[in-house]
């Protein structure tokens, strides 16, 4: 494989390709379109966040990615592949808590590593310990999941997703539970973790702080059905590596500010078309 | 005016409070409490009131009465024999239901065959069907575990289909983006999760078990504490009738309590 032919495979490693969905039957009066005609690409170790008004659509794209739905029409390739159905190479995060109770911290992380062949139980214990470590969790070890707090559930929901080694991390929405305190270091933490493992990752969130301060380049989707309104690549302007006083400075607030007024009038039409849906209905 | 201001509140409070907790030894206390009630009241009226012994036998003649079940006429074949009963027809119901159950519950095609079917079967009374299984397997051990099948498989099948079906879709999704098969899902995280209510469900359909027993005993049997409590009514025994009662109450107290125990111990992420 040549250099350069290696390179656009990386420019294309995730590649969304005119996807549009639609829910209960594609068509004007039955069903319900959330998605329509969608297309990007994404690089390999890129962080994509994807930001938008509640219910635009945005987690059904991100869904699609990961195989869990899809999609009426489209094609999303990962890595030169069709995406059929949910595998490991997909990592997702959700939004609730979805680590298994029956199971310890050590145990949750280990969960995904039984499905990986050629790994010695000995290589599993020190690949899971890695990532308890990683997520800051060490001491937690021995823990069911109904003994530790939201933010480190969700910390092990990231250990416990980067321990399969999937291709491509999708977060729904992952701190949208969390106090603001919680939200702030595990997005520090995010970065720093993203630093060291070098993972493509989507990710969808309505908090538009969080999508400037997390991303390298923003998708802002309209609302439903969801298009694509504006793409910026937020590292022209804002530095490689981030921490919290980013937040302080005049480019993230101009961005940030920017982005909001986008989707304030977005979320507005959401509402205006419900009513009219509404209305219709009386 | 409260006694420790500032601290927890006093017992008393606490006993009326909504959801409020209790020490473990208030609570058994307040259950033999109630133990205690039963038998008093139930003392008073035998000595108080002018209804015959016949029809309520004294506390003490019902100890006897046990008494003498076990050493004069073995009662302690009778209660093997149940227990066999019980303990044969119950594991034949829950090995097939578990997984029959789960895959109703997990895979539609099985849930739609089967729903209506065994929902229409479940709401026949047992008691109705005992003709049906006499005539199919006469009177012999064959037809009263059927019986007991029949009382127990189809409430269990449905109560297990029930709960796979509400194994949150995260759990599912999630075994899936780590790797797992469908195989892998429907044992370690369908199973798996759906384990404590499982258990809780086998400790209820077990009492509806015991209910059958004596009902198969009562219509056609020589041994077993349904054929001693409808032997005793025959003789006029009211005191042995009672103690045969009591037995059953006993059991299941002793079986609900031990279930709870393993419970407790199998699933100690509850707590």
């Amino acid at each position: 494989m040549t250099q350069h032919e290696a390179s656009t495979d990386d420019a294309n490693f995730l590649r969304i390709d005119h996807v549009s969905k639609w829910f209960g039957g594609a068509d004007r009066h039955a069903g319900m379109q959330v998605i329509d005609d969608v297309s990007m690409t994404i690089e390999k170790g890129e962080l994509a966040v994807f930001v938008g008004p509640s219910g635009c659509g945005k987690t059904t794209l991100m869904r699609i990615v990961g195989g869990l739905d899809q999609p009426t029409s489209g094609t999303v390739m990962l890595g030169g592949e069709a995406v059929k159905g949910p595998d490991r190479r997909k990592g997702v995060v959700f939004q609730s808590y979805s680590s298994f109770p029956w199971l310890n911290v050590l145990d949750n992380v280990k969960f995904g590593l039984r499905f990986r062949d050629g790994l010695s139980a000995r290589e599993k214990d020190e690949i899971a310990r890695h990532y308890v470590d990683l997520v800051g969790l060490v001491g937690f070890e021995s823990f069911y999941v109904n003994k530790i707090s939201g933010g480190m559930r969700q910390r092990l929901a990231l250990a416990r997703t980067l321990a399969a080694d999937p291709d491509i991390l999708l977060m729904d929405e992952p701190f949208g539970a969390l106090d603001a305190q919680n939200r702030e270091f595990l997005q520090v933490q995010l970065l720093d973790i993203r630093e060291r493992e070098r993972k493509t990752i989507v990710f969808v969130t309505h908090d538009v702080d969080e999508a400037v301060f997390l991303a390298e380049r923003v998708f802002i989707f309209s609302a439903r059905p969801a298009t694509i309104i504006e793409e910026i690549r937020v590292s022209e302007t804002l530095p490689a590596k981030r921490d919290l006083k980013v937040k302080d400075s005049e480019q993230f607030l101009h961005l940030r500010n920017r982005i909001q007024a986008v989707i304030r009038t977005q979320a507005r039409r959401t509402e205006e078309e419900m009513l009219r849906v509404a209305a219709r209905r009386r | 005016m409260s006694r420790n201001p500032g601290g927890e509140p006093g017992l008393w409070k606490r006993l009326f409070t909504l959801r409020s907790r209790l020490s473990r030894p208030t609570e058994i206390g307040l259950g033999v409490l109630a133990f205690v009630f039963l038998l008093a009241v139930w003392a008073i009226v035998v000595a108080t009131s002018s209804i015959k012994p016949q029809y309520m036998p004294s506390l003490l003649s019902i100890g006897e009465a046990l008494y003498s079940l076990f050493v004069d006429f073995n009662f302690a074949a009778d209660i093997y024999i149940s227990v066999v009963r019980v303990a044969i027809a119950f594991a034949i119901a829950a090995v097939m239901a578990i997984p029959i159950g789960i895959l109703m519950g997990s895979y539609r095609v099985f849930g739609a065959l089967g729903e209506p079917v065994i929902d229409l079967i479940r709401y026949l009374p047992v008691p109705a069907l005992v003709p049906l299984t006499v005539i199919w397997l006469g009177i012999g051990e064959g037809s009263k575990i059927a019986l007991l099948w029949m009382g127990t498989f189809f409430q269990l099948v449905l109560l297990i289909a029930d709960d796979a079906k509400r194994v949150p879709q995260e759990y599912v999704e999630t075994a899936y983006t780590l790797g797992a098969k469908q195989r892998h899902v429907l044992g370690l995280v369908i199973l798996r999760s759906i384990l404590p209510t499982m258990v809780d469900n086998l400790r209820i359909t077990l009492g509806w078990c015991w209910s059958y027993v004596i009902l198969a005993e009562i219509v056609a049997s020589n041994e077993g504490i349904g054929q001693v409590i409808w032997a005793s009514r025959r003789f006029g025994k009211t005191p042995e009738v009672m103690a045969g009662v009591l037995t059953i109450g006993l059991i299941g107290l002793l079986s609900d309590q031990l279930i709870r125990l393993a419970s407790k111990k199998l699933f100690p992420y509850l707590r």
